[in-house]
């Protein structure tokens, strides 16, 4: 037999199940609080909008290019989002280069559903005319893993996208040095992710935590409905778990709303 | 380099369009031991440019077939993020261009590392360019240089990297994007300062003999500013700490 | 005096040996370090672990082979063997904490070790080697300090990983973050003091 794990993580994420049994976490927090939570709004100029956010020791780069492209033949009035991760290999030694992982593609698909579900882009308004429509590039950057990639990184989409300004548009051609207007937003999602590890439920996991989780659950909502949800890992959850963790991302929206909208 | 075409203006008035002189550096700023989970870490900021450089190892090399059982390997990958230009977005993965940048960046290194100090064993060097404003590799490689160092691998000197070129019959030191778009010639030159060996040197366009020694110059008289900024961002992340308890007494 | 010298730096006077790397007769530095001009040696401020024979380390049992040896991850590009025989009585499973004796390096590398002692429970952290001196302190005093104020068994492994178990664990983690961070600092045991004796009070 051998651990597959690197092995400082394994003796630590059997510490943070003991932990867990006795509803203690490894840095001291209660079980509904999150880690420090910081955003730093506009940092890549080159990007139509950009934000890093720092979650505890995870942080994550979020930059929102726009390109002029012609809309989905299917779609033909609005513009498009297409949103992409990366786990950068300098984020951790467990992220590896090459082909997208299938980590990192859920993780963009996780964070798009919940944006587009709660129509947070105003889509329609991207549409310069007919047949050309702005595209919004959002990618999300991992540069240093800490746990709870979802809810940090849909902090750093969320807070690029109320940074983003669209660019000016003459003569049928996009004019990418001048910015024009915002990027017309009509909803805030945030994300709450939770783990199980044993019976007990922690919101914003670290690493450790993460390594030591049964299951996972993310809800997405713009504080009156859910918008998305995701349920990771093998283990199981009850209804009445579920229904206890919708309540607490509820309660939660305002608070990291506060922190998309600042700045 | 692109179209000639629409060739803008590059100097107006015996100047360049950012007012600087023919010899001047961008403003460089460097910050070592930036990423909590790296072994070593540097930001840099040259210009509009804005890289995280990272090291990982040395640690032991997957697949094993690939190590060598002398000495050391370095991996290196430099890329560029898809939102770090003006114009357009780009694909993410490494492209023919970021495949050929990482090798040369890497044989540089691998010129001062000690590699045989660590047998079987990897050195992981990742460039990221965040925002991309002209000279990447070249910023690059000097910030990777002091995320070695801040990494504590012995190396035989901390090089640095930067670009000279030529804009009409000028000779140019540090191109910005859009000298690099339209200039005559670029000439990217990394240098080991303890001896002014040349480690990495990149070149097209148009240069007499005159104007390469000339561009080489300019590059090695700029060196020095560039590594006494590597140094200070080493000695940097240790009198930050020292101020921080100087304060409180 | 202790200046700070990086790779490719001259270094003014001799150096007895090691992290220099000389030409021409000159000296130059190979490591981010203190420079010491009393000691003529320079201190390494980070990289990797140097065992030396005799020191203790604490590793992870990683895998288990036949005749009771096994692999033992050091956090380090070395592995950790431990190669105890049929007749020991000691025995170990994958994922145990063990603490040991650096016996020797071998030819592939590969730190023997001997001596194991299992540690139970606990958490392990990771640290910068080139730091461990300073958590154990002069003659351990500081290792000594962080454990009578937090009530935790500490061991101290050279190879970077300290094992921590007891009462207030999360503080000795952060008064271990803290040295590791703060390593340079003249009179550090002082400051450690103060700080784990403010956070023990508040907590009560």
């Amino acid at each position: 037999m051998m651990i597959q794990m690197n092995a400082i993580d394994y003796v630590n994420s059997k510490y943070v199940r003991e932990l867990a049994s006795k509803k203690m976490r490894e840095d001291g927090r209660d079980a509904l609080s999150y880690r420090e939570i910081r955003v730093a709004k506009g940092l890549i100029k080159n990007a139509e909008g950009s934000a890093q956010v720092d979650l505890g020791a995870t942080r994550v780069m979020a930059g929102v290019k726009m390109v002029l492209e012609s809309p989905m033949e299917d779609t033909p009035d609005v513009g498009n989002l297409i949103v992409s991760a990366e786990l950068l290999p300098l984020a951790s030694p467990d992220f590896e280069s090459g082909p997208p992982s299938p980590e990192s593609i859920e993780l963009a698909r996780v964070v798009d559903r919940g944006i587009r579900a709660a129509e947070c882009i105003d889509l329609g308004s991207l549409l310069v005319e007919e047949g050309k429509a702005w595209s919004v590039y959002l990618d999300l950057y991992i540069l240093n893993y800490d746990g709870n990639l979802f809810d940090s990184g849909m902090l750093a989409a969320m807070s690029a996208l109320k940074d983003a300004k669209v660019p000016a548009y003459s003569n049928g051609k996009a004019v990418m040095s001048e910015r024009v207007a915002p990027l017309k937003l009509n909803n805030v999602v945030s994300s709450c992710t939770f783990v199980k590890i044993g019976d007990t439920l922690l919101l914003d996991p670290t690493g450790n935590e993460e390594r030591a989780a049964d299951a996972r659950m993310t809800i997405e909502t713009d504080g009156k409905v859910i918008r998305a949800m995701q349920k990771g890992l093998s283990g199981s959850f009850s209804r009445q778990e579920i229904s206890d963790i919708i309540g607490a991302a509820f309660g939660k929206h305002d608070e990291l709303k506060a922190h998309i909208d600042k700045g | 380099m692109a179209s000639k075409a629409n060739k803008p203006e590059l100097i107006v008035g015996g100047k360049r369009l950012d007012g600087r002189a023919f010899d001047e550096l961008r403003p460089i700023k460097i910050e070592a031991g930036v990423l909590k989970n790296a072994d070593g870490s540097a930001y840099i900021e040259q210009g509009n440019n804005k890289i995280l450089a990272a090291v990982y190892g040395p640690k032991e090399v997957f697949p094993k077939h690939d190590a060598d059982p002398t000495k050391a390997i370095i991996r290196c990958k430099y890329s560029m993020a898809p939102f770090s230009s003006l114009e357009g977005h780009g694909r993410s993965g490494p492209n023919r261009r970021a495949i050929e940048i990482s090798k040369v960046i890497r044989e540089a290194f691998e010129n001062v590392v000690l590699l045989e100090e660590f047998p079987n064993n990897e050195i992981d060097i990742f460039i990221e360019i965040l925002q991309g404003d002209g000279g990447t590799r070249a910023a690059g490689l000097t910030a990777a240089s002091v995320a070695l160092a801040s990494a504590g691998i012995p190396m035989k000197d901390l090089i640095y990297a930067v670009s000279a070129g030529k804009i009409g019959e000028e000779v140019v030191l540090d191109f910005n994007m859009i000298e690099d778009n339209y200039s005559d010639a670029d000439m990217p030159i990394a240098i080991a300062p303890r001896n002014n060996e040349v480690l990495l040197l990149q070149m097209d366009g148009s240069l007499t003999k005159q104007q390469f020694e000339k561009a080489v110059d300019l590059v090695i008289g700029a060196g020095k500013k560039i590594s006494a900024i590597q140094k200070d961002a080493l000695r940097e992340v240790y009198a930050k700490i020292e101020r921080k308890y100087e304060n409180k007494e | 005096m202790k200046s700070i010298v990086v790779p490719g730096e001259q270094i003014p006077g001799n150096v007895k040996s090691g992290n220099v790397y000389v030409e021409e007769g000159k000296a130059y530095a190979t490591v981010l370090g203190l420079y010491d001009e009393e000691g003529k040696r320079i201190i390494t401020l980070e990289g990797a672990w140097n065992p030396k024979m005799d020191e203790t380390v604490v590793g992870i049992v990683q895998e288990a082979g036949r005749n009771n040896s096994y692999t033992i991850d050091l956090s380090s590009f070395r592995r950790g063997v431990l190669l105890l025989g049929k007749f020991s009585k000691a025995e170990f499973k994958v994922g145990d904490v063990v603490e040991a004796l650096v016996d020797r390096v071998n030819g592939k590398k590969e730190v023997i070790l001997s001596n194991p002692r299992l540690l139970r429970g606990g958490v392990v952290i990771k640290i910068k080697p080139t730091k461990i001196p300073r958590v154990l302190g002069k003659a351990n005093t500081m290792a000594k300090q962080i454990s009578e104020l937090t009530r935790c068994d500490l061991v101290v492994g050279s190879n970077g990983i300290i094992w921590v178990r007891g009462e207030n664990t999360a503080l000795a983690i952060s008064a271990i973050l803290r040295i590791e961070s703060d390593a340079h600092v003249s009179g550090l045991t002082e400051k450690i003091k103060e700080m784990l004796v403010n956070n023990t009070t508040k907590r009560s």
